[in-house]
């Protein structure tokens, strides 16, 4: 059987101090139809509440949260629901779970990233953001060892160091960036899979 | 190995996994979602301090008195009293006013686990005077888990999150009428449970068992793969009588489901269907 298409996966993990950062990353980053974002960020518990229309006016993509077994899909970003983890499936699709927080966090952004090397997904990258806890630097690690392209928000640019730091703790990412070069180094994870 | 990361399941342990749970204990794990299973079990080996899932399946071989904790391990139990509060709002609103002209009210609640989505509808039929004519069969996989659920006691660090929840279902009602402090834990009033029934029931393997007027089964499906999804809410709408109530958890979906033909949308928002009559 052949392995359908699989769209470039590009993930992004944040916690307090990512949101003003990602949300600007969504409302600048070109379209790309080969391409499939996730955001994994800490959020309030509370579902359903105003999240997406957070992020504003968002050209030609489209942003939603994805329901269980929704089909990674290119063009579409995808922001993990409050209160569960999102996992990507091998089969192509995303799972959903309300298994225990990790990090105290569901969803987790640990979760996230090992899902997607566990899933063997051919070509994906992850940024890790501001933060106040430790939550994604082991998962970004092992898609950095598994050969992804990863970056690391710089510590002096990064509201909150913690997470930034738990990461740059454990290897050196292909990449450290300012927020304001975000969508940059998303044009030149993508640009290496071409 | 990092901390934070779980052991590896491999493909093939996996397959020997599947062999020994089927053979050996007659459940069919084939067709969950493998993303969460695998966490599952690396998560169970990490408790173990196991770092060889080869170790853990040679334990379940050899070992059957394991399996019965094993299988409370690696099932997800997270609930909570009126878990998404907005939903049990409109079920109060929407649903549960077709049910008062009936004789009787049959229901089926699949995946109770330790008992709090019971608790909460028995609650919410105590305050609209449905309770009386309720028959509720509830229903788990995990015997453990059920076994927790009939001791009506929690934790008293849920107090604060199960109070709001309930508050934002019920404004006005008192918490206190149906729970109370008491060494230690958070009781609730064993009346409740006076027409609940606990029963194991394995929603992969075993067949439906009745007719119901509600069936709710909520972030139960998100451990399946489409295909068993879909056979699973095949089985959960053949329980329905005609125009009986289906409620799935706010965040699964009935795309890959052929049985969702045989359902209207009640509120789609909150994941509440109607069988066709």
């Amino acid at each position: 059987m052949s392995t359908p298409k699989r769209p470039f996966l590009w993930l992004m993990g944040g916690s307090a101090g990512s949101f003003t950062p990602v949300r600007r990353f969504v409302q600048q980053v070109p379209y790309l139809e080969e391409v499939a974002i996730v955001l994994c960020l800490h959020r309030m518990r509370n579902p359903r509440v105003g999240m997406i229309e957070a992020f504003g006016q968002v050209e030609r993509w489209k942003l939603l949260e994805p329901d269980d077994k929704a089909a990674v899909q290119g063009g579409h970003i995808y922001l993990a629901p409050a209160d569960y983890h999102l996992l990507v499936e091998e089969e192509g699709y995303m799972s959903l779970s309300v298994e225990e927080p990790v990090h105290y966090s569901r969803p987790s952004i640990d979760v996230l990233f090992e899902s997607v090397v566990r899933a063997r997904w051919p070509y994906a990258g992850a940024a890790l953001l501001s933060g106040a806890n430790r939550d994604g630097a082991a998962g970004l690690h092992l898609m950095h060892q598994a050969g992804h392209f990863t970056a690391v928000q710089d510590l002096t640019d990064a509201e909150i160091p913690t997470m930034p730091q738990a990461a740059l703790d454990l290897f050196e990412p292909t990449r450290r960036f300012r927020a304001a070069e975000l969508v940059q180094v998303f044009l030149h994870a993508v640009s290496l899979y071409k | 190995m990092l901390a934070e990361i779980l052991p590896e399941v491999s493909d093939a342990q996996l397959e020997r996994f599947f062999q020994v749970m089927l053979t050996q204990y007659g459940m069919d794990f084939r067709e969950y979602a493998p993303a969460s299973l695998k966490r599952r079990i690396g998560s169970v080996m990490r408790r173990y301090g196991l770092t060889d899932a080869d170790t853990l399946i040679q334990r379940l071989v050899t070992q059957p008195e394991y399996f019965e904790r094993f299988l409370n391990e690696i099932t997800v139990s997270t609930t909570e009293l009126f878990r998404d509060p907005s939903m049990w709002v409109a079920l109060r609103v929407q649903v549960l006013p077709q049910f008062v002209s009936l004789p009787q009210l049959r229901i089926w609640q699949a995946g109770v686990s330790t008992g709090e989505e019971a608790l909460s509808l028995a609650i919410l039929l105590s305050e609209t005077g449905l309770y009386e004519k309720a028959q509720i069969i509830a229903t788990d996989i995990d015997k453990r888990s059920l076994e927790q659920a009939a001791k009506v006691s929690y934790p008293l660090r849920q107090r604060a999150l199960y109070e709001q929840n309930f508050y934002a279902v019920l404004p006005g009602v008192p918490f206190s009428r149906y729970a109370e402090e008491k060494e230690g834990q958070l009781v609730f009033d064993p009346q409740l449970l006076r027409n609940v029934q606990f029963l194991p029931h394995n929603l992969v393997m075993d067949s439906p068992f009745g007719q119901f007027e509600l069936v709710m089964c909520r972030n139960v499906l998100i451990y399946f793969t489409p295909s068993l999804q879909d056979r699973v809410v095949t089985k959960l709408v053949d329980s329905l009588v005609p125009g009986g109530v289906l409620v799935i958890g706010t965040k699964e979906s009935l795309f890959w489901c052929q049985a969702a033909k045989r359902l209207t949308g009640v509120n789609e928002a909150e994941r509440i269907y109607r069988k066709r009559a």
